[in-house]
């Protein structure tokens, strides 16, 4: 029993320093967001099998059926049908937010983590910046919440055609 | 067991391969077309069976399964075992993960395979 209420323990503050990402510099915002943005996408992902999954007939169809095409055609305008609400339209704006996001800013961990745009070591003085965090980085971050940004309006354009 | 520095090589890769594979599958919906052509199901060169009657850009999609489901999950894993530490919670972590990316990816490769072969007799 203590050892569960320790493993819980242990959790909550993990999940509370891993929510709150201030006081901690962009790096930490960075670490945050893109954790956030890929337990989102990978929700969407895994709604999105099973809903395709529906289109051809669900968990317990793996043959084809002699009226295949007539019920996958049927399925899925009923599907697209049920999705087409502010709703659901709204929801894959911010997919798209999340998605633009992690993948540029992904990119920007992709090069760090090879070694790639980041400054020379120096020593720690006082009000030192960390080198992880070169100007290259910084404006590869930036340039993440920026193609995020254009995601999100380019495709709330899409669904409701705002600036048009 | 894969070690570490594998896990997380795979993991870039498989990301750069969602960069490819994603581009392409988002093009076809959002870029080819106004959207809501793109969703109906047969018609135009890129709705939902003509994306299919293309080997090529339902191959991508097989890739896109793959690719995706392996970095989401192992995402996921880094995560779980980033919140806790201990060796019995890493074992189910990874055990319970691997199993659940496999039955998403057995899933969606039954799904690709079915609406690929409906797609060959939609004329």
């Amino acid at each position: 029993m203590a050892g569960r209420r320790n493993g819980l323990a242990v959790l909550v503050e993990a999940l509370r320093t891993w929510l709150i990402p201030y006081r901690y510099g962009l790096e930490r915002w960075s670490y945050t967001l893109q954790r956030i943005s890929g337990v989102v996408i990978t929700l969407y992902f895994v709604a999105h099998i099973v809903e395709t999954g529906y289109v051809v007939g669900g968990p317990s169809v793996w043959t084809i059926r002699p009226d295949a095409q007539q019920y996958a055609e049927r399925v899925w305008t009923e599907t697209i049908k049920f999705l087409s609400n502010p709703l659901f339209d709204a929801g894959l704006a911010i997919i798209g937010f999340f998605v633009a996001f992690h993948t540029i800013n992904g990119i920007r961990l992709f090069l760090a983590h090879f070694g790639w745009g980041l400054g020379r070591p120096t020593r720690p003085e006082p009000m030192h910046r960390p080198q992880s965090m070169s100007p290259i980085q910084r404006a590869l971050f930036w340039a993440s919440i920026a193609f995020a940004v254009f995601a999100l309006v380019y495709t709330i354009d899409a669904f409701f055609g705002v600036l048009a | 067991m894969v070690s570490e520095r594998t896990l997380m090589l795979i993991h870039y890769l498989t990301g750069l391969g969602i960069l490819v594979a994603g581009a392409v599958h988002i093009g076809t919906v959002f870029l080819t077309a106004p959207v809501k052509e793109n969703l109906e199901f047969s018609g135009s060169p890129f709705s939902v069976m003509g994306v299919y009657r293309n080997a090529i850009l339902a191959a991508s999609l097989e890739a896109l399964l793959l690719f995706v489901a392996f970095h989401a999950f192992n995402g996921l894993r880094v995560i779980l075992i980033e919140l806790y530490q201990s060796p019995r919670w890493e074992r189910a972590v990874t055990w319970i993960l691997t199993v659940a990316a496999l039955l998403v990816v057995i899933y969606g490769t039954r799904t690709i395979l079915i609406a690929y072969s409906i797609a060959q007799g939609v004329a």
